[in-house]
């Protein structure tokens, strides 16, 4: 008994204040506020305003050779010419890339010469519900004189392709970086609700899952989903791989006999893990255009050509 | 599973934030646990006890107008003077209520001096942090709207001076040279301080205060160096007719608050939230009701007073040393 409890008090002593449920006094209140003044200068150094025709965001430099992750709809088109305003408020200019509208994720390059300062990304799975995070941007628009504006939270809740946290978010901040208590980038601000204490964020994990279609200019918007090819397949994200778990009737995935329990692998070469992946690399291949699906049944490897469909008009989507 | 399920499935996400709050609930964090949670304003019992005994809610007429901050033991507080006006009783965080008297305004901080009229009572004031310009990133608490519990945040702007903001008649103007004699009037704001007064759309603008205008810059100037509240004379061309109209001017922000996106998304802000000496801003969630009272760091130090409710991320507090020297000068 005695021996347990010595153990727990271990334990306890270990655990930093942001790892806690909670902070529990004064003492783990102070380490939050001095971890938080430790990282939140490096992690500046990196976050920058975009600025293009009328609009405003914001983003974060992850390269040295100048990639910025911001939100899709902050870039809006792919190639398009936009300024990216560094925290000292010197403007250098930079280019689109791509983005997919279902997390939000967006990217652009800077174009000038010269090594940038980096914010590095966190690894795939590494935020969880519960961590505490700080936002990063430049709510209602870059202003020299008042600087980055950061505000706490912690994560609220996490889906494949959206996180939610209780930092405060406004209008301008939209493509700005979520900061984890280790100085990593964990997500990108995309949308706020009502409630102004729960807001979305793109999770990294949309960047590390679509960076080679991304950096191609692969920009996928609620038009070019429309417009795009169709296979016909819902899919889960799963331990195994991303797992089928709907055929469309009539639609080119039931003609090539994809069945329910099919685990997609690839699409023309490339390892698909998401379901973002794999909306963007068929919608962004025209319907009547063909691609090669690498996918599993039970032990059995397999390999089907598929000549994409028209995405059917469903009658829920007509009330828009 | 039907198609509609499945298709909700597919454009997750694609149509509105709203997609995605519908689909995010399963293991929320419990809002005990979240920043402004139950579980962490625990742990600021301290700070509490600190916020409590200093702040004082101001009443007219059975409501909440604005708060205040002790900054004597004989009572005198200090709250933000645009908002305060009329207040008649002090409510303390034990309930007690105290009837107030005004003494002096400070139209350069916005402050007012207040005295308590509560004879052989002695209060417990505000203690000042020694901090000038506290460092970003430190917590931040002050008392909720209610005095019954505390909001929480941290310090999230580097400290600076707001410039004055102008007043405002509340109209878009033409482009040089669309109208003969002056600057036409393309749009009128609705309610806003032109319309009230009389000022239409089509309206050509030749005079600001007898002044002759020929551009538009010209009239944002002339009615950009009077203050809101102040009245500026507008003479207009209409029909050919020479009309005269008494402007009183309203506030930029929120005149154009129907035209900012930003500003709908942040409920209620305060009237005025510029031409403040210097402000540390914070993100804590507090209505405009929630200014005048003191902002305190973790160990229950005032760094300064909540002056103006920006936007849903933005709140502007004096800094302590202002607060400070313009309480010397109130009270002099």
């Amino acid at each position: 008994m005695q021996l347990a409890a010595m153990s727990l008090c271990l334990k306890a002593d270990e655990l930093k204040a942001w790892e806690k449920p909670f902070p529990e006094n004064h003492e783990d209140l102070i380490a939050i506020q001095e971890r938080l003044r430790k990282i939140l200068p490096e992690a500046k150094k990196a976050v920058v305003a975009i600025e293009s025709g009328g609009g405003a965001g914001s983003g974060v430099i992850v390269s040295e050779d100048g990639i910025v992750l911001t939100a899709a709809h902050v870039i809006g088109k792919r190639g398009k010419r936009v300024k990216v305003r560094l925290p000292d408020g010197k403007r250098v200019n930079a280019i689109t890339l791509g983005g997919s509208e279902i997390s939000d994720a967006g990217m652009a390059e800077i174009t000038d010469e010269g090594g940038w300062p980096v914010a590095p990304m966190a690894a795939r799975g590494s935020s969880k519900i519960g961590d505490w995070c700080f936002a990063l941007g430049h709510p209602g628009g870059f202003d020299k004189e008042r600087g980055i504006i950061v505000r706490l939270g912690r994560i609220i809740a996490k889906e494949d392709e959206t996180i939610q946290t209780d930092s405060r978010l406004l209008g301008g901040d939209s493509g700005g970086p979520l900061f984890d208590f280790n100085g990593r980038v964990i997500g990108i601000h995309s949308r706020i609700s009502k409630k102004d204490d729960q807001n979305f964020h793109a999770p990294i994990e949309a960047f590390h899952a679509n960076w080679k279609s991304f950096r191609e200019e692969k920009l996928l918007t609620q038009s070019s989903l429309r417009e795009g090819g169709f296979l016909g397949v819902g899919c889960e994200e799963t331990e195994d791989g991303l797992k089928v778990i709907e055929v469309v009737e009539d639609s080119v995935a039931k003609k090539a006999r994809f069945r329910v329990g099919d685990i997609i692998v690839k699409v023309n070469g490339d390892f698909i893990d998401t379901r973002e992946e794999l909306t963007i690399a068929i919608a962004t291949t025209g319907p009547g255009k063909s691609v090669i699906i690498d996918y599993r049944r039970g032990e059995k490897e397999m390999t089907a050509k598929v000549k994409l469909g028209k995405r059917p008009e469903f009658e829920e989507e007509s009330e828009e | 599973m039907n198609s509609s399920v499945f298709l909700s499935r597919l454009v997750f996400g694609l149509c509105a934030g709203l997609l995605i709050s519908n689909a995010i609930h399963a293991e929320d964090l419990s809002a005990s646990q979240r920043l402004n949670g139950a579980n962490t304003r625990k742990a600021f019992a301290k700070t509490k006890q600190a916020a409590f005994a200093s702040t004082v809610r101001l009443i007219r007429n059975g409501k909440l107008i604005t708060h205040g901050t002790i900054v004597s033991k004989e009572g005198l507080l200090l709250t933000k003077a645009s908002a305060c006006v009329g207040a008649r009783e002090a409510v303390l965080a034990d309930g007690q209520s105290y009837p107030v008297r005004i003494r002096r305004r400070d139209e350069k901080t916005d402050l007012a001096l207040l005295q308590i009229m509560a004879k052989d009572k002695s209060f417990e004031p505000v203690q000042w942090s020694s901090d000038i310009l506290p460092k970003e990133g430190g917590w931040m608490v002050s008392a909720d709207p209610k005095l019954k519990g505390l909001k929480v945040g941290v310090n999230s702007g580097t400290p600076r001076a707001i410039k004055r903001e102008g007043g405002v008649i509340g109209v878009i103007l033409g482009r040089d040279g669309n109208a003969t004699g002056g600057i036409a009037i393309a749009e009128v704001v609705p309610r806003a301080a032109g319309a009230t007064a009389g000022l239409k759309k089509g309206d050509v603008v030749t005079k600001v205060n007898g002044k002759s205008v020929k551009r538009r810059e010209q009239v944002i100037e002339l009615v950009g160096s009077h203050d809101p509240g102040d009245v500026v004379s507008i003479e207009v061309i209409r029909d050919e007719r020479s009309f005269s109209y008494q402007v009183t001017l309203g506030h930029r922000s929120v005149t154009f608050e129907m035209f900012n996106r930003n500003l709908q998304m942040s409920g209620p802000v305060s009237k005025r939230k510029d031409n403040f000496p210097m402000i540390i801003q914070h993100d804590l969630p507090l209505p405009p009701e929630a200014m005048g009272g003191p902002v305190l760091d973790i160990n229950g130090k005032a760094v300064g007073l909540n002056m103006a409710r920006v936007d849903r991320v933005t709140t502007y507090a004096l800094t302590a040393k202002v607060a400070q020297e313009s309480l010397k000068t109130l009270n002099r």
